[in-house]
């Protein structure tokens, strides 16, 4: 069977969304349990006293990655078939440094916030209601800054492509990047004082 | 030119070729009856058992529940009558055959009787209670001393209308979906643990609680077992009930059916259920809701699928 | 003894899982679901789907007239939209099987000693509508965008996750009060 198993009709449509469950279970079983529930645990990267989610996001990435490519190699998935978000450079550089701000004064990101939801915080419950406020507030000022959301369209464009280099070279790189990003973080962590939370 | 007339005996509209009569008051009060049902019928049971003192809810607090959404879910029948006028019919005749016949003196029944249970233990429960009328004095006390024969007519009427709930739609030979015996059983064992769900929702007592999740527990993995079995039953039948069990395999109710009936209202609660038994802390308000939630949307799902369900073709 | 006491520790809400294998769990769910659904994971477009849905019913001619709704109304196009209601269904579960689990569960607000409640709460909220809005502009949030955006190698996906990131860090130093 060659995936993706959906799109290429090995499991009908009808059963995606009871996956849906299932999968969304596991994503917030791990997030939950790595401590992405605890905002001021999330904040720790910021500031160097813990840094969980470099650690949790980029092991994170680099397995699907490394799996994907596997999976691709095999002959088990058709990675061309993998829905690649397309690059708006500038609205995702604009939205990105919006999203950066939001992180830094509400301690979550949407996902996080849900985990956080799940097991009573309130302040989660607050950032999730600010993001629907925000979220209806962008859909009905959408024609002010319609032209920064379709603008610097690149398309569904791969970043080993648009630097010229193979998907495994970058993949390499990637993984070199990260482990030093670890060893640089232990560093840090060990002369940072602790907080407590 | 020739004129042709077809005569045809397949021109019934809300019926041919799909029912479409039934709408929302059927599977609430479907279901209303079967929580009814659920809490009369362990308010029966563990007054037999003699344990009147370790479960207050059960004997108590849930039942004052039971009359009021008997009554709703009688009015949410009568808003789907046609003729309303003329409901009375109901109870001019008997006929052991028809299922319909006897949902309605089991109602007639079970609601008063359900009034008098909880009657009975008003001024237990609100010692300011007062009947006013020597009669009603008179009758309370008489009740108070009848309570076990009073619990053993209910705990039969109950199982009773738990069954019905099901009978109701199993005695529609023709539409497949319906027309299987597993129907009753399931209904009646999904009722009690919607019912048990409630007295979970309303207890306090750490003991009544353990009790009650031990039981609902068990009742999740028996209504499992039914509903795996008539899926199956359905796959190896004749090709209408394979058709009939594709809306949930595959068909269009399929993530209503796996998600919130299979996933969320049996399974995960069960697992909570499980994890609070072993001694993790677990508020009981979300099994319970999720119990709840997932026997009103098995109720609506059946309804529905079952009017799409049909032999001809 | 030994052990009785080592169980109850991690269950009283301090444990958590080692943050590799955490990653490399969470790396297999998203594999899985880009092996199944050919799609990443995601979180803001649940939110999204969500007002656009209200906001359609209420209001439909408003959301067939506006350039942005109706990109996502209809639901023939755009199957996943509700795919990510669903996986966030099972994210709360998910999150609250967790959280019975290592004993994490009861309400409250986190915030620095150093701010009342009442600051944080004001703070979360305007970091929420600032997080929804930039996650419209970018296509995706943290999970929608950064990590299943990398995991294909998409250049959305590590642009914004650098924006975030970048941005994170600079005003984590202006906003450090309300967090050491």
């Amino acid at each position: 069977m060659t995936g993706p198993l959906i799109p290429m009709g090995y499991i009908p449509e009808a059963w995606n969304n009871v996956i849906a469950v299932l999968l969304g279970a596991g994503f917030g079983f791990t997030l939950e349990a790595s401590g992405f529930s605890s905002s001021r645990k999330i904040m720790g990267t910021f500031y160097g006293y813990d840094f969980v989610v470099l650690r949790v996001f980029f092991t994170a990435a680099i397995t699907a990655l490394v799996g994907l490519m596997y999976f691709d190699y095999l002959g088990w998935a058709d990675f061309s078939m993998m829905y690649v978000l397309p690059t708006y450079l500038t609205a995702a550089i604009v939205g990105g440094i919006i999203m950066g701000m939001g992180f830094a004064m509400g301690g979550y990101c949407p996902g996080t916030s849900f985990c956080a939801i799940a097991i009573g915080k309130i302040d989660a419950l607050v950032f999730t209601t600010g993001l629907l406020i925000g979220i209806f507030a962008f859909s009905e000022a959408f024609p002010l800054v319609e032209k920064i959301y379709e603008s610097g369209n690149l398309g569904s464009i791969k970043v080993s492509d648009s630097l010229g280099i193979s998907d495994g070279v970058f993949t390499f790189i990637l993984i070199i990047v990260a482990l030093g990003m670890f060893f640089g973080a232990t560093l840090v962590e060990r002369k940072v004082k602790k907080v407590e939370y | 030119m020739k004129e042709e007339i077809f005569v045809s005996g397949r021109n019934i509209p809300d019926i041919d070729p799909f029912l479409n009569i039934w709408h929302w008051q059927i599977p609430i009060y479907l279901y209303l009856g079967g929580v009814a049902a659920g809490i009369l019928f362990f308010a029966g049971l563990f007054t037999l058992l003699g344990k009147e003192k370790e479960m207050p809810a059960t004997m108590k607090w849930a039942p004052i529940i039971a009359p009021i959404i008997l009554v709703l879910g009688l009015f949410f029948l009568f808003l789907d009558l046609k003729h309303k006028l003329y409901f009375w019919q109901l109870y001019t005749t008997m006929r052991f055959e028809s299922p319909m016949s006897w949902g309605a003196w089991v109602l007639m029944a079970i609601t008063p009787l359900s009034m008098v249970w909880v009657g009975s233990y008003m001024k237990e429960m609100f010692p300011w209670w007062d009947w006013k009328f020597k009669v009603l004095n008179l009758f309370e006390s008489w009740a108070i001393k009848n309570r076990s024969n009073i619990a053993w007519v209910m705990v039969v009427l109950a199982v009773i209308l738990g069954i019905y709930t099901g009978i109701l739609l199993s005695a529609f030979n023709a539409r497949p979906l319906w027309n299987n015996s597993i129907l009753g059983p399931l209904f009646l064992v999904s009722g009690m643990s919607t019912g048990a769900a409630v007295i979970l929702l309303v207890s306090k007592s750490h003991y009544e609680r353990t009790l009650m999740s031990r039981i609902d527990l068990l009742l999740i993995v028996i209504e499992l077992f039914f509903i795996f079995h008539m899926i199956m039953g359905f796959r190896a039948g004749s090709a209408v009930q394979i058709a009939a069990a594709s809306l949930f395999v595959g068909g269009p109710f399929t993530i209503t059916f796996w998600v919130f009936v299979v996933l969320l209202g049996l399974l995960f609660p069960a697992l909570l259920e499980t994890l609070e038994l072993r001694g993790f802390k677990v508020p009981v308000i979300i099994p319970a809701i999720l119990i709840l939630f997932g026997g009103l949307m098995f109720r609506f799902i059946m309804v529905e699928a079952g009017q799409i369900t049909r032999y001809l073709y | 003894m030994e052990k009785s006491s080592e169980k109850s520790n991690w269950r009283n809400g301090t444990f958590y899982l080692n943050p590799y294998l955490g990653g490399m769990f969470l790396g297999l769910v998203l594999l899985a679901t880009f092996y199944i659904t050919g799609r990443g994971l995601g979180a803001s477009g649940a939110v999204k789907n969500t007002v656009v849905t209200a906001v359609h019913t209420i209001a439909p001619r408003h959301t067939e007239n506006s350039h942005y709704y109706n990109k996502f109304i209809s639901t023939d196009t755009q199957p996943m939209n509700n795919w990510l209601v669903f996986e966030v269904l099972g994210v709360l579960a998910g999150a609250l099987l967790s959280g019975i689990l290592y004993g994490r569960l009861n309400f409250k607000t986190e915030h620095s000693p150093k701010i009342t409640t009442k600051k944080r709460l004001i703070f979360a909220f305007s970091g929420g509508i600032l997080f929804g809005i930039g996650s419209q502009l970018a296509r995706g949030c943290t999970s929608g965008a950064a990590l299943s955006g990398m995991a294909v190698l998409s250049a959305a996906g590590f642009i914004t996750m650098m924006a975030i990131f970048g941005t994170a860090y600079i005003f984590a130093y202006v906003f450090r009060k309300n967090w050491i």
